[in-house]
């Protein structure tokens, strides 16, 4: 339902004619189409979130502030995205306008503190190139550079590839300036002292706590409009170096940077690694076991497809039974690429002699064919800057991660086979997902800087226009949360978000939300959310990502 | 093809944004990262290729109709293709520009149209050009005097097609002139199609007008045929799209040929001897239309199969256009091949050019807006430290020549052909 | 004050309840320079339900807790009373080390453990815990960690927090909950452990992080009934080397450029002083010490683990030796008479019960607070200036330099030794605090951990800020029991 007149001046007052609209076509585009994105609670046929009332566009903390101002004089509910990446950005409401923070892009790199200083529509892409200038790098998470890395740090949970080294998101958040729900102006840490952006704690308890936990809060806890990150050496060129003919791309870096496939005999091999990489925690630059997302046994021919600009998908039944690449994909059935970077010729030695140290403790070894120079250079690139995130979809358009287990990969790592066998029976038997080999886990060597905990997702590939394979993969993923829960792992990746959105797009109400939580082992936490909320955004206007319990509902003696 | 075509396109784009940024591995700033003028400068998630599917997608379901601000969205687009070339860095199974354009024919076969297309379109069919206010009779004026040969009265091999831009723009005639000079230093005998030399109306596909396109385009194939000529040479990099991968859809088969592969076919061959010193710094600018929109075009029929149960395919193999091989090289030999010329290269180059903001008709639709887009370009070849910004289009070269830089400092803007002349 | 008494009696046993005013006077004040205030009981506890108990009948009573779990003496005027009728609930004697996981890398610990306590039970797993600089032998592990001491290997923190991970804590409204990855599993530690669980991520759940709230607190939101932290290796060889320097300036870049690179495990500037004050066993042998010693030093600590341990410290060496040379200073393995080994062993290890800080006068007071290394040089100048026009001796300054959470801000510490014997060197110590303290709060420090007048000086910076904070402890300790007039909140 379109806003009032008046409600909508005053909302053009703040931002300017050009800065909002209702225009219905327009308010569509601002709708998640759920069944495409991994939203974490699907995938549904024709789902789609609320149509917003209003779009608007701020330019400044000061704009920002006076709309949630109005949004609560108006009891309006709101919801900030700028890379609009998955549901998790999207109004859960017919009673709600949505934020577009694109206008914000203010980037500063601070070389010699080692920070950036950015808003919302500073993706990682451009960070990272702004950064790279002056030597230095960030942590592009798992979602990709092509997001705000405001929101991944303030907003989601912002682990990949490079946390191992980097730290994962939250751990790198310095300074931050928050428009809270209620209108207030949180700054958190140094910067609200006017000593700077460099530290994000305190003075004493940390305000930032209750708007970034383990996840940040999806845009729950107001809209934050300005941060700092750490960022991280990069010893290699100002500029990305990047060649060849597109789609293969690729990067011819110096000498002090190497990418391998480490390939390990089992999956009890596989763990020790991780926790020797674990204990020593300066050899890897990046870690990821990135192209078995496209299944254990297409990934050997979809390496070959990206890497040569002429190749397509109708290559790959072919390419999947040259023998070369055949042996190679089962060579590297158990592996991860990693990348590392020498800070001078000496470290990169060190580096090269622990890796190998590695192998020979767990009987690995390095891919053949993920040597060769042109496919070094792509998994360089791909690997380093994060760009293909969309390589996720490109097999059918839709992708659901799921499994994710613990982040333990002592308890992760022996259930691998079942949990591959599971896939690829059910790929087998109802053709509703891809069928690439089972086994389609890819994800971070660590979620936590320095390592010790490990981010696992399978990859679900299915058909966003095939009614089938949507219903499909929503089986499948239901079937796979059954064998999480019967495993004692928990809830579903694919499902991490089931409690946070209706299967209709809408907002749960508090009493579905108490009804779910009252189960929990230890309610009690979201009842200290609940009084959060009540605090910081009393008129409940930011939707259901944020989890509360009634008190009440929990019984205290 | 109709929307309806594009309803899988629709639902499998998984609103990553690439569509919104030059491909993430050639990002080298902040400031020339984006790729799309319409996202760029409206900011809406409308305007971005992906924002169109939606649209698209909510038009054919019924949930919004052609307001006059969709109408505005739907014809904002500049049909550069970036977006496209963006999205195919990963995706295999999006064709996001056709969808732009079959998004705004839909619109036109609706009557949804902007005022000022009316008179273009207008135009077009009554003068045979796209350029308001521009009538037939004066359209060969730029070549009097220089006795060119009438491919369809005599026989000639090569058919010269200058397009409206060259032939009415006075600012532009003498470079028109100036190729016919070097091709006869050169030895090189071209004719015209005379009298029915006639707009391509390239752009009035690229602006959704579908059926005036191929009204003249027919026309046009026609003439062509006719002549028997074997080649097209055209130094405007709209009509050379048009030509080598639109006509051909119809059924065009001659080669087809832009001024800038002509020439250094020539300077390769010794033909042309480029000796004069030009001492300047210039950065390229490639034209959407000769760059990235400028592959070949490659017959083919076939349907979507899939593989591993959801993979999707196509059978035979089908050609893919995401600027692989679009025409970067020549121009640049040209210009590396003239001495004392030094070439910078912008941060947005070849497939991922930035808009010149001519494109789909918008320099004529949307002045600010279009301005706008030069601007950005202007700023950009002056952040390389170049005295010229030298393209190889008259539509760029048009938007350029009135364009500033964010500090208000323009940039002298040339031909390639103005370059290459001044070497001769 | 004997109903208190008798009720909490009732819920530790009377052997665990003092009112004898000789013990309470120890409670009353500490060596900073904060004002004394005489508790009404100290109350000492053995586990979590006790605690539990103690928070809700504090809560029903209307009586102020000052949590207390180092061992004396205190000295930044967090565990003195700000308000009458306060009873100290002293943790020292939960001294559990609950476990130690190995292939994890956690153990978990009770407030009443301290590093020496801890180290010996790592070691023996081949484990060991980052450690702030000599902690003194009764400091609780907990506490550290959860006052942001700044650490020795301030350039593995990835975390702010880190190695703090977990936690149970008893809220100031007496509930009781586990944080982090652990509140999502049962409130039993066995159980959580028997599903593979080992309290590894520190963050959440979810989107709130409750050990935030926790952290840098003084106690004023909750207790502390144990907190898992993240080990390291035992390092298999580990050297300490020196880059000594005339002036602070001139290490900035080489520090800054080691932190770029990522080398090092412990990284730290002392000026000659501050390292005199940490070695000398008694005042001569300070000032001996400080006369001989360079009047700026940067600590650089490398180790070798398992795996390749002597590759590893050898590159390392050379590297960090050519940053050194780069910038015209040179390391070198030992001070003239004083080897790596002797200052790496003071630096990590416990001191005596007294901090090794008042060996040098007696006593001390510390200014500290967080910024960045570009600005300390700024910072050190001021401090002589000021020092030299409120008569407090420049030269006495010890100056303490340590990267922070990978060194995005760095922990500026000066160290004011005095004479409390002394009125005219205590007053002018005193004098000297204050005055430096406002100036450097005007300069743009970053007071974190805000003891004292701090608290003030920073809060008023940010009215907003305080008012989030006002709210915040009005969410976990509605009742203002917990430790009421710290943080000025």
């Amino acid at each position: 339902m379109a806003l009032d007149k008046e409600k909508y001046q005053a909302f053009e007052d703040i931002v300017g004619k050009r800065n909002i609209s209702q225009d219905p076509g327009v308010l569509e585009t601002y709708r998640c189409i759920a069944q495409q994105s991994s939203a974490h609670y699907g995938p549904y046929v024709d789902h789609m979130t609320p149509l917003p009332q209003a779009v608007i566009l701020p330019g400044s903390t000061e704009e920002v502030q006076n709309i949630i101002k109005l949004c609560n004089k108006y009891k309006i509910q709101f919801k900030a995205s700028t890379t609009f990446w998955s549901a998790m950005g999207f109004i859960g409401s017919d009673y709600a306008v949505q934020i577009d923070m694109r206008r914000m892009k203010y980037l500063e790199i601070d070389e010699k503190n080692q920070m950036a200083i950015i808003e919302p529509h500073a993706i990682g892409a451009v960070v990272q190139a702004e950064a790279m200038k002056v030597g230095l790098n960030l942590n592009v998470p798992g979602v990709g550079c092509s997001s705000s890395v405001l929101a991944s740090t303030s907003g989601w949970v912002g682990f990949g590839p490079s946390s191992y080294f980097m730290g994962c998101a939250g751990e790198n958040l310095l300074g931050a300036e928050w428009v809270l729900p209620d209108g207030r102006i949180m700054r958190t840490g140094s910067l609200g002292a006017g000593a700077g952006w460099f530290c994000g704690e305190g003075p004493g308890p940390s305000a930032r706590g209750i708007a970034r936990g383990f996840a940040g809060s999806a845009g729950t806890m107001g809209i934050c409009c300005r941060l700092a990150i750490r960022l991280h050496p990069w010893p290699g060129p100002a500029n990305f170096p990047t060649e060849g003919t597109i789609p293969a791309y690729r990067a011819v870096l110096p000498d002090n940077f190497k990418t391998y496939t480490l390939c390990f005999p089992s999956w009890d091999a596989y763990a020790q690694a991780f926790n020797l990489f674990f204990e020593n925690q300066d050899i890897l630059y990046l870690g990821h076991r990135q192209f078995n997302m496209f299944g254990r046994d297409a990934k050997g021919a979809m390496v070959n497809i990206l890497t040569d600009p002429d190749k397509q998908f109708c290559d790959l039944p072919e390419l999947m039974k040259d023998p070369y690449i055949k042996k190679q994909t089962e060579l590297m059935k158990i592996d991860i690429q990693v990348v590392i970077a020498g800070m001078t010729k000496r470290n990169m030695e060190y580096k090269e002699k622990a890796i190998d140290k590695i192998l020979e403790l767990t009987g690995g070894w390095k891919n053949e064919m993920m040597l060769k120079p042109e496919i070094v250079n792509w998994v360089l690139m791909y690997l380093l800057r994060l760009g293909h995130k969309n390589l996720n979809y490109t097999f059918c358009g839709a992708y659901e991660g799921n499994y994710g287990m613990s982040p333990n990969h002592f308890v992760t790592a022996p259930l691998m086979e079942e949990a591959s066998e599971i896939k690829d029976k059910w790929a087998k038997k109802y053709t509703s997902i891809a069928d690439t080999g089972g086994d389609s886990d890819m994800g971070s060597i660590s979620i936590i800087g320095g390592g010790g905990a490990t981010g696992w997702e399978f990859f679900v590939n299915f058909d966003a226009y095939d009614k089938d394979s949507i219903k499909g993969t929503k089986e499948f993923i239901d079937s796979t949360q059954e064998w999480m829960f019967k495993k004692g792992l928990g809830v579903d990746m694919g499902r991490w978000n089931a409690d946070l959105r209706k299967s209709d797009g809408k907002n749960y109400s508090q009493e579905e939300h108490d009804a779910m939580y009252i189960k929990m082992p230890q309610p009690m936490f979201l009842t200290y959310n609940w009084k959060i909320r009540n605090v910081f955004n009393p008129n409940n206007l930011t939707g259901s990502y944020y989890r509360t319990l009634t008190p009440e509902k929990l019984k205290t003696d | 093809m109709s929307l309806q075509d594009f309803r899988a396109m629709m639902e499998r784009c998984s609103n990553c944004s690439y569509c919104k940024w030059i491909p993430f591995d050639k990002m080298k700033s902040q400031r020339f990262a984006e790729n799309c003028p319409s996202s760029s400068y409206y900011n809406f998630n409308t305007y971005s290729a992906r924002g169109r599917f939606q649209l698209a997608q909510t038009l054919m379901d019924g949930r919004c109709d052609y307001s006059d601000t969709v109408t505005e969205v739907i014809h904002s687009c500049m049909a550069c293709g970036l977006c496209d070339v963006s999205c195919k860095v990963c995706r295999y199974n999006l064709e996001p520009l056709e969808h732009n354009i079959e998004l705004k024919v839909s619109a036109v076969e609706k009557g949804k149209i902007l005022p000022e297309q009316k008179v273009i379109i207008d135009n077009l069919k009554k003068q045979m050009t796209m350029l308001p206010g521009k009538t037939k009779v004066k359209r060969l004026d730029w070549m009097k005097d220089l006795d060119l040969k009438d491919i369809l009265k005599d026989k000639c091999d090569i058919a010269f097609f200058p397009g409206c831009k060259y032939s009415y723009d006075e600012n532009l005639q003498n470079v028109c002139r100036s190729v016919i000079d070097i091709f006869k230093k050169a030895g090189v005998i071209v004719g015209t199609l005379g009298k029915s030399d006639n707009c391509c109306a390239g752009r009035a596909l690229q602006m959704g007008f579908r059926e005036e396109y191929t009204k003249a385009a027919t026309a046009n194939i026609k003439a062509l045929e006719k002549s028997g000529v074997k080649t097209l040479v055209t130094p405007c990099s709209d009509c050379y799209h048009t030509f080598k991968r639109q006509y051909a859809k119809l059924g065009l088969k001659i080669q087809v040929l832009h001024t800038v592969e002509y020439l250094n076919t020539l300077i390769k061959e010794g033909k042309l001897k480029l000796t004069k010193e030009v001492p300047l710094t210039v950065t390229y600018h490639d034209p959407c239309h000769l760059g990235r929109l400028g592959e070949e075009y490659i017959p083919w029929e076939g349907k979507e199969k899939k593989i591993l149960n959801q993979v999707h395919t196509w059978e035979p193999r089908r050609p893919r256009y995401n600027g692989a091989y679009g025409i970067y090289d020549a121009p640049r030999e040209i210009i590396q091949s003239i001495p004392g010329v030094k070439l910078v290269e912008m941060e947005r180059i070849r497939e991922y050019s930035w808009c010149c903001g001519a494109g789909g008709g918008c320099s004529e639709t949307y002045h600010e807006f279009a301005s706008w887009t030069a601007n950005e370009r202007v700023t950009e070849a002056n952040s390389t430290g170049a005295d010229a910004l030298v393209t190889a289009c008259p539509w760029c070269e048009s938007s350029f020549s009135n364009a500033v830089d964010e500090n208000g400092k323009k940039i002298k803007v040339m031909d390639i052909i103005e370059l290459v002349q001044q070497a001769i | 004050m004997g109903n208190k008494k008798n009720e909490l009696t009732k819920i530790v046993g009377s052997s665990n309840v003092f009112d004898d005013p000789a013990i309470l006077e120890n409670y009353s004040k500490d060596s900073s320079f904060c004002s004394p205030m005489i508790p009404r009981l100290l109350v000492k506890v053995n586990n979590v339900n006790e605690v539990q108990k103690i928070v809700k009948w504090a809560n029903k009573t209307n009586t102020p807790l000052i949590p207390v779990s180092s061992g004396p003496p205190h000295y930044k005027g967090d565990t003195v009373a700000s308000v009458p009728e306060a009873v100290i609930i002293d943790l020292s004697g939960m001294k559990k080390i609950i476990s130690i996981n190995c292939q994890h890398r956690i153990c978990i610990v009770e407030p009443g453990v301290t590093y020496g306590e801890l180290q010996k039970a790592l070691a023996k797993e081949g484990l060991t815990l980052s450690t702030s600089m000599a902690p003194r032998a009764t400091k609780s592990v907990i506490t550290s960690i959860l006052e942001a001491e700044p650490r020795l290997n301030g350039l593995s923190q990835w975390e702010f927090f880190d190695p703090l991970r977990c936690m149970e804590v008893v809220w100031g409204d007496g509930n009781r909950m586990f944080t982090g990855e652990a509140a999502q599993g049962p409130l039993d530690l066995e159980k959580q452990w028997a599903s593979q669980k080992w309290q590894v991520a520190g963050n959440g759940p979810f989107s709130t992080d409750f050990f935030r709230m926790l952290t840098m607190s003084q106690g004023t939101m909750g207790i502390v009934a144990w907190a898992s932290l993240k080990c390291e290796i035992l390092p298999t060889i580990h050297k300490m080397f020196f880059v000594p320097a005339q002036r602070p300036e001139q290490l900035n870049d080489f520090v800054r450029r080691v932190v770029r690179l990522r080398f090092s495990d412990e990284l730290m500037v002392v000026n000659g002083f501050y390292l005199a004050s940490l070695l000398g066993e008694n005042a001569k042998e300070v000032k001996q010490l400080k006369a001989e010693l360079p009047a700026w030093v940067a600590l650089v600590g490398i180790l070798g683990r398992k795996l390749l341990p002597e590759e590893r410290l050898e590159s390392q060496q050379l590297d960090i030796a050519d940053i050194a040379q780069q910038f015209g200073l040179r390391m070198t393995p030992s001070l003239p008479g004083i080897s790596g080994e002797k200052v790496l062993n003071k630096l990590i290890n416990p001191s005596d019960e007294k901090c090794w800080k008042e060996t040098a006068k007696g006593a001390f007071e510390d200014i500290f607070f967080l910024t960045t290394l570009d600005k300390t040089t700024m910072f050190i100048h001021m401090a002589h200036m000021m020092a030299e026009k409120a008569g407090y001796p420049a030269s006495d300054i010890g100056v303490y330099i340590q990267p922070k959470h990978r060194g995005s801000c760095y922990h500026l510490e000066f160290n004011l030794p005095y004479n409390p014997d002394c009125t005219k060197s205590t007053q002018t110590a005193k004098d000297f605090f204050k005055k430096a303290s406002k100036e450097f709060s005007d300069m743009g420090a970053y007071f974190s951990r805000p003891y004292g007048i701090w608290s003030r000086l920073q809060l008023n910076k940010d009215a907003q800020s305080t008012m989030i904070l006002k709210d915040l402890k009005g969410i976990f300790d509605p009742n203002n029991i917990m430790n009421p007039g710290k943080l000025a909140v």
